[in-house]
Order: structure tokens, then C-alpha cells, then sequence
């Protein structure tokens, strides 16, 4: 779900993070399945009215574009196929996948949601909508519009989560009178917040969205040619849950987190592009937890940011040697 | 430990060497094969910085540093053994092994939420699997027993990362000189030279572990004992 400024979570009904990547899961007698979906393409239907200033056809062409984006990344195996338009509504549970304008002016800080009908057994997706709030105002100009949201942008994050990716929490954010964050930087996508008005740059995926979603549903040889690093994040020798830990690559730049999801504190990697990595840690504390993990967890976020004293390496195909991070209380 | 048994070898090897009437450098055969072992050291080498960058919240392209991160190879000691065998008396072929330790040091500073700097590491094993053309400098030599020698190689470059579950490889290609020193040269015999040698190259690094594509140079110097069948 894309928040305009605070969080709602849309999915926790039956979702929650899976000790890896973080994906959408549901818990199938006790063990817990990743959202996705069976088989390619993935079709979908666009609704067939737009709102002010986006006609149908705009909205379907900023569609298509954002499944490109998701469609081109080399290590996922990912197609798209548009079924035409349609007059149901997004949430209509009727077995096709619905992207489209709906006026909500109730929920007043959320640019658009996603939903899913899944099989519970086996986790496949059914069939996932979306809609995006008419409430505000949409752009699809090639350069975005400074008094509109871009369309586009958010397309791209939602059709992240109808592929079964949950938020990311690579971003930094500013609380702003009223209560509510103002996004700083944002190091993906899938981060929950959303830059704002005119600002077009969720239209490119970043190395955290790509790790996930190839991790989803891997493409050749992504697995053996990525690493995992596995780890723990303790205080005082006890696991800390909820923290985000995030893999710098120095020889790539990349950024790819992810989160401590049990209550011992262990945290799974993957996608990593091999070699070493600085490991940092923080407090889930740049966004309402809940926007990122299931409300039921528990989220520590007592403790200072921490880096990993050694280099962790992720090795081509393989887990690297267990990272354990200890973090040190806030004063 | 190393060390201790490379001038225990020098010294066992000043023992034998034979009276100075006996033949000098000059004196050495082609066809000859060489063993060597020795120990150097390996200099450090710089490998980049690189910023944990976010996207900022702008139209422009600007970006918000999470936390930056400055990366070097240490310097470290450096074990080889080599094989030669001389072609001639002017041109010596080499095949050598080299190990070196290095640590990969990443100093991580300037983090946006206030984090204390520090440096971490991990500890690297490197290998040079290469081959050589040492070029003897007779008519430069000094005295009877010291011949100064340059030599140009290449091979290949192997690094296991910490834990040896991530091995990077690469070429090398090196560049030197040094001298060879003989303490005992004999027409006769199972062992029919030994002496020291001393010499410092130029490695040029292509592949493995970098933050680019761009070749690496880094030096060495070393000594070694060598004995001649």
C-alpha cells in the first residue's frame, strides 16, 4: 500500500513477513508460504474511467509502463499481459486483476492499495487489484507534474506488492508538524512513503526492489550467481526483533535490507551480489512499524545504530558465514 | 617461524659453500633446475571510497548519503616458492607460487543517523600462480658471485575472501629485477648451486577483488634461498 504521509497497513489480514527477503506470506497449518503468483503472464485490466486530468487511456498507458519496469529486470522472471479495459471495480474478488481510479476521500493519506484473493494453502495469488485514489491529483507527463502525484511512480510500487513484495524500509524520513514524515531519501521503491508531488523517481527501480522480486521469482541463474548473508542482531545476548539491516556492497554501491523477524533476532539476506559487505543496523524508526511488519510482531527499537565490526562476505550461490550484531541499548 | 628457517637455511648453506677457488657465477650451466623459498612482503593498496547513497527527496537527481565508506588492502607479508630452469646462462625460465594474507580494511564514517566511525575488515588469502623470464645481467655482475637479473611475468590471480566461501580470480603480470647471489656452484653432485636472491617487482593486478575494472599495481620485495640440481 502507498501512503501519502502516514501508515496504514492494507494486508496484515493475512500477511506476514517471511524470515527472508521481505515478502508477503500467509501461514498455511503453522508454516508460513510466500505470496506469488503461479504462473506467467500475469494478466490484468485496466478500469475504464479515469480521473481529473488522466484519461482511461493515459491510465492504461502508465500502466503498461510500470509493468515494463518490473518486466525488464534480467534476474527476474516476470511477463505482463493487458486483458483490455473493464467496467468491474479494484476489490471486486470476481478472478481478474483490476488496476483503477476510485474515490476514497476517506482515506486521506493514502495514494493507492493494493489486495490480494490467494489460495491460503499454497499461497499462489489469485488474482490482485489495485486502486489509486482519485481523491488526489494524478500526472503522467514524461516529467511529472510539481502539483500532481505521478502516476506512474505509484504504479510501480504497487504492482511490487500484486507481485507479493512487502515495504521496504531503506529511506529516511523527517517528522513534520502534525505528526506526520516527510520523506528525506528513499533507497527503494517498495519504501513506504511516497516522495511527494511532481517527484518521478519511483519510476526506477533500485537494488533492494530488484534483489527482492528476483528472489521471488528468480530468472536463470540469479541464486547461484548471488549470495545470502544470515545473521542475528542481539542486545545483552538477547534477540532483537523488528530492526532493518542493511548490506552495502562498497564495490557496487548497492543497498539491499532487510528485516530481523524472529524473536531471536535472525535476519536473512538475499540476492547480494558477491563479496563483502558493510552490515548496518537500525531501529525501525523512520516509519510507523506497522507499515513494514505484521502489527502482531514485536519491534524493538531501543537501541543505537550499529555496524558489524568484520566485513561480511556473501559468497556466489552460496550463505556466507552467520553475522551476529550486537547493538548497544539507546542512552 | 618462516623467517627463522629461511636464515637457518642461509647459514647451513654459507657451510657448504665451497672455498673461493671454486666456480663463480660466471662458471654456471644451462639446463639446470632451481628450487626456491622465500619470504617478502606485499605493499598495501588503496581500493576506493564508495557512498551508501539514498535518492533524495528532489526533482534533481541529487542524492543523500546514508554513510560513506573508504576502502583499502593492507599490507602483508608475502611466502613463495618457485621452480626454474635456465635455458641458457643469459635467460632463466620460472614458474612461482605466491601466497600473501592481506586484510580488506573499509573505514565506514559520516553515517546520517549519528553512528560512531570504525573500520572493519575482513582477511583475504591471495594467490599469484605465474611465470617468468628472468634475464641474467652477467655483464654487470659484481664480484664472482653477485648477478644482477630483471624479469617480466604474468599468471593468474586468485583471492578467497574470509571463510573461503567466495573466491575471485583474475591475471597478474609483473615487472622487476633483483640479484642472485652464489654461495656455492659445483660442476658435480646431486646439489650443484645454492645461494640467495633478492629482488622487488611490480605487480600488476587485472580482476579479482576491485571496486572497478581498472588494473591494481602493488609491490614487493623479497629474499629468498635458492639451491641449483
Amino acid at each position: 500500500m502507498r501512503r501519502l504521509l502516514a501508515a496504514i497497513a492494507v494486508i496484515v489480514l493475512f500477511s506476514s513477513p517471511a524470515a527472508a527477503y521481505l515478502h508477503f506470506t500467509s501461514d498455511s497449518g503453522g508454516r508460513s508460504v510466500a505470496l506469488k503468483w503461479p504462473r506467467m503472464p500475469i494478466r490484468w485490466f485496466a478500469r475504464d474511467r479515469g480521473a481529473a486530468g488522466v484519461s482511461a487511456s493515459d491510465f492504461q498507458a502508465a500502466m503498461s509502463r510500470a509493468f515494463a519496469t518490473w518486466q525488464a529486470v534480467p534476474t527476474a522472471e516476470l511477463s505482463f499481459q493487458f486483458g483490455g479495459f473493464t467496467g468491474a471495480e479494484p476489490f471486486d474478488d470476481d478472478g481478474i486483476s483490476v488496476l483503477g481510479f476510485q474515490n476514497e476521500p476517506g482515506m486521506d493519506r493514502v495514494l493507492g492499495a493494493t489486495g490480494f484473493l490467494i489460495d491460503v494453502v499454497t499461497g499462489e495469488i489469485v488474482e490482485s487489484d489495485i486502486f489509486f485514489n482519485s481523491t488526489f491529483l494524478w500526472s503522467t507527463a514524461p516529467g511529472g507534474d510539481p502539483l500532481r502525484f505521478d502516476l506512474e511512480s505509484v504504479a510501480v510500487h504497487e504492482i511490487g506488492h500484486l507481485l507479493g513484495l512487502g515495504h521496504s524500509a531503506l529511506g529516511e524520513t523527517e517528522v513534520i508538524p502534525g505528526g506526520d514524515r516527510r520523506v528525506l531519501s528513499s533507497g527503494a521503491v517498495m519504501f513506504p512513503i511516497s516522495f511527494g508531488r511532481g517527484v518521478t523517481k519511483d519510476r526506477e527501480l533500485q537494488p533492494d526492489d530488484i534483489a527482492g522480486v528476483s528472489d521471488l521469482y528468480p530468472a536463470g541463474d540469479f541464486r547461484s550467481e548471488t549470495g545470502i548473508l544470515r545473521g542475528r542482531v542481539t542486545r545483552n545476548g538477547t534477540g532483537v526483533p523488528g530492526a532493518h539491516v542493511i548490506a552495502f556492497n562498497p564495490a557496487t554501491g548497492q543497498l539491499v535490507a532487510g528485516f530481523t523477524l524472529t524473536r531471536d533476532g535472525e535476519f536473512e539476506i538475499a540476492g547480494l551480489a558477491p563479496g563483502p559487505h558493510v552490515i548496518r543496523v537500525e531501529p525501525l524508526d523512520d516509519g510507523d512499524p506497522e507499515s513494514f511488519l505484521d502489527a502482531r510482531d514485536p519491534v524493538d527499537v531501543g537501541f543505537r545504530v550499529t555496524f558489524h565490526d568484520r566485513l561480511a562476505v556473501a559468497p556466489r550461490g552460496g550463505v556466507g558465514e552467520q553475522v551476529v550484531v550486537r547493538v548497544q541499548p539507546k542512552p | 617461524m618462516n623467517l627463522r628457517l629461511a636464515v637457518a637455511g642461509c647459514i647451513v648453506l654459507a657451510a657448504v659453500a665451497g672455498p673461493a677457488g671454486a666456480q663463480t657465477a660466471a662458471d654456471r650451466q644451462s639446463g639446470r633446475v632451481e628450487v626456491d623459498g622465500g619470504a617478502g612482503l606485499l605493499s598495501g593498496a588503496t581500493l576506493g571510497d564508495s557512498d551508501a547513497n539514498l535518492r533524495a527527496n528532489s526533482q534533481t537527481g541529487r542524492t543523500a548519503r546514508l554513510f560513506a565508506t573508504s576502502s583499502d588492502l593492507s599490507r602483508a607479508p608475502l611466502w613463495s616458492a618457485r621452480v626454474s630452469y635456465s635455458l641458457t646462462r643469459r635467460f632463466v625460465l620460472e614458474g612461482a607460487l605466491t601466497k600473501s594474507s592481506p586484510d580488506v580494511r573499509t573505514a565506514v564514517t559520516s553515517d546520517a543517523e549519528g553512528a560512531a566511525s570504525v573500520t572493519i575488515a575482513e582477511r583475504m588469502d591471495q594467490f599469484f600462480l605465474d611465470g617468468s623470464l628472468l634475464v641474467m645481467l652477467d655483464e654487470a655482475r659484481i664480484g664472482t658471485r653477485l648477478v644482477p637479473f630483471v624479469a617480466v611475468g604474468g599468471g593468474y590471480l586468485r583471492q578467497l575472501h574470509e571463510g573461503q566461501t567466495f573466491v575471485e580470480e583474475g591475471q597478474v603480470y609483473s615487472a622487476g629485477g633483483g640479484v642472485k647471489y652464489w654461495l656455492m656452484l659445483r660442476k658435480a653432485g646431486t646439489v650443484r648451486a645454492a645461494g640467495l636472491r633478492g629482488e622487488a617487482r611490480v605487480y600488476l593486478l587485472r580482476g579479482g577483488f576491485s571496486f572497478d575494472d581498472a588494473a591494481r599495481s602493488r609491490m614487493a620485495i623479497s629474499g629468498s634461498v635458492f639451491v641449483g640440481f
